[in-house]
């Protein structure tokens, strides 16, 4: 009796939710553009501080980014255009920088905006006090000045190709409002004035926080009235939120993206679907301290013994590519000529014996010492996944290896930090520029810096530093290729795959762009509107 | 044995444990698949003849994986068991034979223990030690001894100022000798029913741990972690959450129901 209830509990709980009202109306219907309406989305992490150079993490700045403007802005092609700036000149020493700002604009409190609020930011940024991880960046700058109200000059002592990107970057902040004020620890981030579409309204911690349309927005005011961030720690929970109609966008996994939808026409009555490349790769590290894995060959071997054709039809789907150089795919900076390791597992062997290894019980040793070791990720199920594979691959040649999974905090803080891991299955996100000096570049591989795996190579260095320095675009490129290069050769992590985005958006948001530009289909979400006639009616809280 | 017999609940209780003991000794025979064993062809495949619970996310057969999970769930659950009645009865022998200022140590230790809640501290510990299925039945066993150890003092305290240790005092006999053939076989009753109860919420912690990635690690198999793997897909593939869902609560609930049987059985007795 017991398990017929329990049974029919779960029936109820996968077929009831199906039968709600919504089927009716016709989301494809046409609409014209019209503002008012709310966007409900939901963020994993609640936003510790909306000062997005103190705060650092994913929540935090995506909501500060509607709340801020930089100087500059990347547009849907990730070419530059002004943001707060109308134009700005790069002087043929590429030294300084000059930017003018656009007149008559003003913060949401209805202050003007001037170079006064640039170079505050800039002196809050490069402060000693300031407790930011960006600071380096713009310490390059070895003199700031506002000529005018409406003119700022940056110099730098040598030419620094990714300075645009940083001024693309750095949130300006109101200095009438911050210049008495600790910036570490200000009421400021919790209630901020901005610039951009949206001003924060209500936060309710734990719950939800609440932008809406600012008047004063400096590209005009968004279509969108109100927009709704629900803080919904888990994915599946969020998912459900989504299919219930209770959030009108998410990113969703490659399951849910080819497996449910496909079956469920219900689903694709009201919600659309968008798939493009993410801005970022998932990779298989070795601590290049730790022996084995100083030794060339046997970063080759384990290369060679992985199959990522597997591992992105097994975990992604087939929703994902390989990659041979750390940029995104299809991008100007991707190098195209490299020749990818493919999975041998023969060769694999035959490395590790080149190496002084032999079989033994099935697992290689070297000197009574059996190659093992531990995989180390945090809680993400597609890289578990991944990690499973691959040490199934290990397993098949002779690799004796252990998987672990922890939680982000105490995986960064405790072994990332310290360098206690042995191998890592991680990501990186990528930004546009290909500057990638503080992943690779041997100086940073300090406590919290991103070198952690302890990568060192002379040529690779001098590289990342002669990149730097170059705006030369063609130029630029050789050099990136070149590093590239000299990555795949290396090996000091083994590429696994760069995964597609995948993007499930209510139907009844129009202005959505069908094919989506290479800045992403979020980008034109100034443009998105709900018709009136597909609004519900809006708790509120 | 006649009275559990009779006491249908009881009976039921271990005809359950039975079952799953069995099938968790015979899992390799029993498995129709290596429960690790990775298809990427038939990936999150709906329970069918070849697959009578369905593939996971990998295509491993959940089947095989349930039936080697219930492996883990039993070691765990008597080892911990094991571990957390052994501390108990030798402290709780201590406290309540010696009592005085040992006594007042020892249950003021127990005090403490039982202030902090056990799934947390547990929790904490185990953030701290490479996860093992090995570590978790050893910090089990060591944070769930106190329930024992109250249980044989209190028994202990009673028994004594019976006549018969009295005379086992006055022959001479040792302090070891009395509490072990006299006293502790005495107090049996009430420990194994806390062991029995124990195994329960051991495989519950345990489940409870790895659904929280802090138990068990991949690719080994446990209830925990199937039910973990599948959250993800819960509207999708719900084989995944239901049939380790089920397990945990049909073992959990043999256990209580055994244990009370056994509890009603020893209080009639006395």
């Amino acid at each position: 009796m017991r398990l017929i209830l329990t049974s029919l509990f779960f029936i109820c709980l996968f077929g009831c939710n199906k039968s709600q009202t919504e089927d009716v109306i016709n989301f494809d219907e046409e609409a014209s553009q019209e503002s008012g309406g709310t966007l409900t989305n939901a963020m994993i992490g609640e936003p510790n501080n909306l000062i997005a150079m103190i705060a650092g993490d994913g929540a935090s700045s995506a909501i500060a980014g509607q709340i801020f403007n930089s100087l500059l802005k990347y547009d849907e092609n990730l070419e530059f255009e002004g943001d707060l700036a109308e134009s700005w000149e790069v002087s043929k020493d590429y030294k300084t920088i000059k930017f003018n700002l656009k007149t008559q604009k003003k913060w949401s409190d209805e202050q003007p905006i001037t170079c006064k609020d640039v170079l505050f930011t800039w002196k809050a940024v490069t402060h000693p006090d300031t407790r930011t991880p960006y600071g380096s960046d713009y310490q390059l700058v070895s003199s700031a000045e506002c000529v005018n109200d409406y003119q700022f000059i940056a110099k730098y002592n040598e030419p620094y190709a990714p300075a645009l990107e940083t001024w693309a970057s750095l949130h300006i902040l109101p200095e009438h409002l911050l210049k008495n004020e600790d910036i570490n620890n200000t009421y400021f981030s919790l209630n901020p004035v901005g610039s951009n579409y949206f001003a924060l309204d209500s936060w309710v911690t734990g719950q939800q926080l609440k932008l809406k349309a600012n008047p004063n927005a400096i590209h005009g005011k968004p279509l969108i009235e109100n927009k709704v961030s629900r803080i919904i720690p888990d994915l599946s929970s969020q998912f459900m939120e989504l299919i219930a109609g209770n959030i009108d966008l998410m990113s969703i996994n490659p399951i849910q993206y080819s497996r449910v939808f496909p079956n469920r026409s219900e689903l694709n009555n009201k919600i659309n679907l968008y798939k493009e490349m993410g801005n970022g790769y998932t990779y298989f590290g070795f601590n290049l301290n730790k022996k084995p894995f100083d030794d060339i060959n046997i970063r080759k071997a384990i290369s060679y013994a992985i199959d990522r054709q597997e591992i992105i039809d097994g975990v992604l789907l087939g929703l994902g590519e390989e990659i041979t150089s750390p940029y995104k795919p299809g991008t100007y900076w991707e190098n195209k000529n490299i020749k990818k390791l493919s999975f041998n597992p023969q060769k694999a062997k035959e490395l590790l014996e080149k190496s002084g290894y032999r079989l033994n019980n099935n697992i290689y040793e070297k000197d009574g010492i059996p190659l093992s070791f531990e995989i180390l990720t945090n809680q993400n199920k597609q890289r578990e996944m991944t990690a499973v594979l691959i040490q199934r691959r290990l397993q098949d040649i002779g690799i004796d290896v252990s998987i672990r999974v922890i939680e982000w905090a105490s995986f960064v803080n405790r072994f990332i930090k310290t360098g206690e891991f042995q191998a890592v299955v991680l990501g990186w996100s990528l930004s546009l520029d290909p500057d990638q000096y503080s992943i690779w570049h041997s100086s940073q591989q300090g406590p919290g810096q991103f070198n952690f795996i302890g990568y060192s190579n002379k040529r690779v260095d001098d590289l990342l530093e002669k990149g730097r320095r170059e705006l030369n675009k063609e130029k630029r490129k050789a050099i990136y290729d070149e590093f590239s290069a000299i990555l795949y050769e290396d090996q000091p992590i083994v590429y696994l795959y760069a995964g597609y985005g995948l993007s499930a958006i209510h139907k009844k948001i129009k202005g959505v762009k069908k094919l989506s530009p290479p800045a992403g289909i979020y980008h034109n979400d100034y443009e998105w509107f709900v018709p009136t006639k597909f609004r519900r009616n809006e708790m509120s809280l | 044995m006649k009275k559990i017999i009779k006491n249908p609940l009881a009976l039921a209780g271990l005809i359950i444990i039975l079952l799953i003991a069995i099938l968790a000794l015979f899992a390799s025979h029993l498995s129709p698949y290596d429960p690790n064993y990775i298809d990427i062809q038939s990936i999150l495949v709906s329970p069918n003849k070849q697959h009578i619970m369905g593939t996971d996310a990998l295509g491993r057969d959940v089947f095989s994986r349930m039936l080697h999970g219930a492996q883990i769930s039993l070691l765990v659950g008597i080892v911990a068991v094991g571990i957390s009645t052994l501390i108990g009865i030798v402290l709780g022998s201590i406290a309540g034979f010696y009592r005085g200022i040992t006594d007042t140590l020892i249950m003021r230790l127990v005090d403490v223990m039982l202030s902090i809640p056990s799934f947390f501290l547990i929790l904490a510990v185990i953030a701290f030690l490479t996860p093992s299925i090995w570590n978790i039945m050893i910090v089990i066993g060591l944070t769930s001894w106190m329930g024992v150890t109250r249980l044989v003092r209190a028994e202990f305290l009673s028994l004594k100022e019976r006549d018969f240790i009295l005379a086992a005092e006055t022959i001479g006999a040792s302090d070891l000798r009395i509490i072990l053939t006299h006293l502790l076989p005495n107090s049996l009753g009430p420990i194994i029913v806390s062991t029995v109860l124990g195994v329960a919420s051991a495989v519950l912690i345990e489940s409870g741990l790895s659904f929280l990635g802090l138990g068990v690690q991949a690719p080994t198999a446990s209830w925990g972690n199937i039910l973990t793997d599948g959250k993800e897909y819960i509207q999708f593939a719900w084989w995944l959450s239901l049939f380790p869902g089920l397990a945990i609560l049909i073992t959990v609930l043999g256990y209580n129901l055994l244990g009370e049987g056994l509890r009603d059985n020893f209080d009639q007795n006395t």
